[in-house]
């Protein structure tokens, strides 16, 4: 009875996981906290920069410009462990994909966090110009926190007991994923380099927050999570109910399929309508990594209604939300 | 203002302490399964160390 009541929470700890799986599960909730607790400590430090207008007295203008200095060096400090520590799975899988010579989806998220970070270091150093470390941290700490649901919907999927007709549809669905997102991401890419260009031309003080705002979004972290997390409801739901009959079990899979579809085509079409909005300057770096969460979750809680007790199946669940 | 000199290290060092035992509890198995205290009580065998316990000292 516990052991059931457990399966349905994609928090809920697979009992049975290997000691690597654990480890790993640790050390992305470790990175998750990190970033987290650092990106609150950055956004209170940011804080006195989004105060500052010229059209203070000189005296306070002069006092404020020396606490913003020292407030930088602050955030700098917070900031390092995180691109170092909390970041560094993006790092890797960015250079795992370049050297095998295709854009993988932590390519463009690792040019984001180095388009934003390095800048503001060289904006300490020479205390001049704007730092983006709460940006940086922001979209570390929300970026991790989809990959860290993702890994939960893995994880409850790998135990949920193997079955063959769903490992199929999930291959299938799993190559649709990839190669919308092996289509999408360079695309999304070198769009964002064009707006920056563009914005370089107009309003120079504009074209890295666009660039990076641009690439967050081009992020499919959603997408990616959508055909796992569907699969992990369709696990949970048989678990449930293993002696379903023959009938019931194809609406399953048919609603597992169809959701599966709908969350992947759901988020591509939410990315179609933010990258838009990215480019003409109206999103905030850290505000598009906060979309990619939104959606991320979107996902997760429309494939878990798969498995929600007490929902009739077959019927059509709501559509895909956007937060 | 030259307070800050003094208190931005401070912030940092309690971030650092912060930091620090997260990563403890995280590595110590503490967030491993969140359920576990929550479903302990709804199992019979108390009659472990951890009950005895709560009974407090017995009287003679």
């Amino acid at each position: 009875m516990l052991r059931t009541m457990a399966a349905f929470s994609i928090f809920a700890t697979a009992r049975a996981l290997q000691p690597g799986e654990r480890r790993q599960r640790r050390h992305a909730l470790a990175r998750l906290a990190i970033a987290w607790l650092a990106m609150m400590q950055v956004m209170m430090l940011a804080w006195p920069g989004y105060l500052r207008h010229d059209g203070m007295p000189a005296d306070a203008l002069a006092t404020l410009d020396w606490a913003i200095v020292l407030m930088n060096w602050a955030s700098l400090a917070l900031t390092a462990p995180v691109v170092a520590y909390s970041a560094w799975p993006i790092w890797r899988g960015a250079w795992r994909s370049l050297r095998a010579g295709r854009a993988g989806m932590d390519v463009p998220v690792a040019l984001g966090i180095a388009a934003a970070f390095l800048p503001s270091v060289h904006a300490t150093w020479t205390q001049r110009g704007h730092v983006y470390f709460d940006s940086v941290t922001m979209f570390v700490a929300f970026l991790l926190t989809a990959r860290y649901l993702e890994l939960c919907a893995r994880q409850c999927a790998g135990e949920g007991g193997r079955h063959a007709l769903l490992e199929r549809q999930r291959a299938a669905l799993g190559a649709a994923a990839d190669r919308v997102a092996s289509r999408f991401v360079p695309a999304q890419a070198g769009l964002a380099l064009i707006a920056a260009a563009a914005w370089a031309l107009v309003e120079p003080a504009l074209a890295l927050p666009v660039m990076v705002a641009s690439l967050v979004m081009s992020c499919p972290c959603a997408m990616s999570m959508a055909v796992p997390a569907a699969m992990a409801g369709a696990h949970a739901a048989l678990a449930r109910e293993p002696g379903m009959d023959a009938a019931r079990f194809d609406a399953l899979v048919a609603d597992a399929r169809r959701r599966a579809g709908r969350n992947l085509y759901g988020s591509l079409a939410w990315h179609l309508l933010m990258a838009p909005l990215a480019a003409a300057g109206w999103v905030q770096p850290w505000l598009a990594a906060l979309t990619m969460l939104g959606s991320s979750l979107a996902v997760a809680w429309y494939s878990w209604g798969l498995a929600r007790p007490g929902r009739p199946r077959g019927t059509a669940g709501p559509a895909h939300a956007a937060p | 203002m030259t307070i800050l000199y003094l208190l931005l290290p401070l912030s940092l060092l309690f971030v650092l302490a912060i930091g620090a035992a997260l990563c403890w509890a995280v590595f110590s198995g503490q967030y491993d399964d969140a359920e576990e205290a929550a479903e302990a009580i709804l199992r019979d065998d108390d009659d472990g160390a951890a009950g005895s316990a709560a009974d407090g000292p017995r009287r003679p």
